[in-house]
């Protein structure tokens, strides 16, 4: 009953796409709320009353996800707001696409190919590289379209009006090409320093503890705020950061402390908590992906405000402002819906055997004299 | 409507593609060897349902007749958990068809679970909340018939 296979066979065949189990997008219908149509949420606003803490401000506590479909930044050629035909046939192929990821595989599959195959799913490919990943039912990017005070959105980004981030400034262009050729110095499999903050178990790919705390679009977007009468505390389930955001007169850091997700001060003005982020650290991933993404600089300023909406929404809005890096600063909006249950632990460094994979993975192709670089396209 | 859906997806996915390379957080291209592909069948000996890398290691039989228990990389067990999986779903001594890639380093019995299901072409897990994708309700009936999660 139990075998191992491991020599290549001859007859080795191309599996299908769904077979291939990496990354991507998907299926939390389960977990996040049904996104009521601008109808829907009016009739249930009628009904819901704000919740409070005991100092009498909007109680945001509880657990919350910022999935999405919907890209921080706005594709060419679409419309700020979608058309609910539009909201259909998107989340409709997406439900397709979970569909022929979560059908059977052949039992008697023999084994995957010789050399790797990419699948042709761009995503796929840029995650799991020749050797794929694994299986669909792991992830949780998100089915749904980002609807924001009854629009569908087609970007997070809403300012400037092309949804997308101004370019980098010129000083932006130099410091980030000299970091650059500073990371070239070494191969990227030399040395732990040298893999990404997410590979260490440090920070989040994504930009999900930000600030801005952006979706992913993998998996893990999910939040659990506390608040009292001084503080709010946002627990990021990736990588198990937990932003301390002061209440009051801020009195903030020195210049040269740059914490990972910033010096956070925030206040109520009516029933909107605003915090401004400073100090955040230098090598912090801003802004997600590219052509989003940045490093910032001692100059930035993140300023957030949070609303909750109804019962199962708060509204999430922000502005990025670092005139040291960006020809301009930029603004977004998109909901946090609510989160049946509790957000799980995350405990990177425990089951990180990925890391010392690579490294070691890295140490045996040198000794073999075989070029190590990523298997991705 | 097609083009918008074409477009919009390829928008989205075109910000992943651009930096996965950078910032994927498994490297699987790095972690695993393309030219060591290997199938695993064996029973489940233990799980580490870690954050954001679950762990399953299977038992196996090698080729000279000795026992091996392999590692094999799964991805967050959070969704599993927030759709329905209990210890129950995944017993030890469930046997399991693994097939993926050998660790880079081949003193290591690692691979990647690039498909994981059970014997009869099943996926190790499907959700019993459901995903909202058609057919749902009757593929978990299905399932839960044969005695799976």
């Amino acid at each position: 009953m139990v075998t191992c296979a491991r020599t290549p066979l001859a007859d080795s065949r191309v599996f299908e796409v769904q077979r291939f189990g990496p990354l991507m997008l998907l299926a939390a219908a389960s977990m996040l709320a049904v996104t009521p149509s601008a109808m829907e949420a009016q009739q249930t606003n009628e009904r819901w009353v704000m919740p409070r803490t005991a100092d009498g401000h909007p109680d945001l506590q509880g657990s919350w996800s910022n999935a999405t479909m919907t890209p921080l930044v706005r594709p060419p050629g679409v419309g700020a707001v979608l058309t609910p035909d539009q909201v259909a046939a998107l989340e409709g192929g997406q439900q397709d696409f979970i569909r022929e990821q979560l059908a059977d595989s052949d039992p008697d599959r023999g084994l995957p190919p010789v050399g790797g195959e990419f699948t042709g799913n761009f995503l796929f490919d840029a995650g799991g590289g020749a050797v794929g990943g694994y299986n669909f039912f792991y992830i949780d990017g998100g089915d749904d379209i980002a609807v924001f005070n009854g629009e569908a959105r087609s970007s997070l980004i809403v300012d400037p009006t092309d949804g997308r981030r101004p370019p980098l400034s010129e000083e932006g262009r130099r410091r980030t090409g000299e970091r650059f050729a500073s990371q070239r110095q070494f191969g990227a499999y030399d040395n732990p320093e040298n893999r990404p903050l997410e590979e260490r178990c440090i920070m989040s790919f994504g930009s999900n503890g930000g600030p801005p705390m952006l979706p992913n679009y993998f998996y893990n977007n999910n939040y659990t705020i506390v608040q009292t009468a001084d503080y709010v505390m946002i627990m990021t389930e990736m990588v198990h950061d937990t932003r301390i955001i002061r209440l009051g007169t801020p009195d903030p850091l020195p210049a040269h402390i740059r914490p990972w997700l910033g010096d956070s001060w925030g206040r109520w003005q009516g029933d909107t908590l605003v915090v401004e982020t400073t100090n955040i650290h230098p090598e912090q991933n801003l802004a997600g992906y590219p052509p989003a993404a940045f490093k910032p600089s001692e100059n930035i300023k993140v300023t957030e405000r949070f609303t909750r909406a109804d019962e199962h929404t708060i509204n999430y809005e922000f502005t990025v402002d670092d005139p040291s890096m960006l020809s301009g600063p930029f603004s977004g909006e998109l909901p946090f819906k609510a989160l049946d249950g509790l957000v799980y632990e995350y405990a990177c460094h425990e089951g990180n055997y990925a890391l010392a994979n690579v490294l070691m993975g890295a140490r045996a192709q040198e000794r073999e004299g075989v070029s190590n670089q990523p298997d991705t396209r | 409507m097609r083009k918008i859906y074409t477009t919009l997806t390829l928008g989205a996915l075109a910000l992943v593609v651009a930096t996965i390379p950078l910032m994927a957080h498994h490297a699987f291209g790095a972690e695993f060897d393309k030219d060591a592909p290997l199938r695993l069948e064996g029973q489940i000996v233990k799980l580490e349902w870690v954050n954001p890398h679950s762990w399953i290691h299977l038992e196996i039989e090698a080729e000279d007749g000795s026992t091996e228990v392999w590692m094999v990389e799964g991805g967050t067990p959070n969704v599993l958990l927030r759709r329905g999986l209990t210890r129950d779903c995944l017993a030890p001594g469930t046997v399991l068809i693994v097939d993926g890639y050998q660790a880079k380093d081949h003193s290591l019995k690692r691979a990647n679970g690039r498909d994981v299901t059970f014997t009869d072409g099943t996926k190790m897990f499907m959700g019993s909340s459901g995903t909202g994708a058609p057919g749902d309700a009757e593929r978990l009936a299905a399932r839960q018939a044969r005695g799976r999660c």
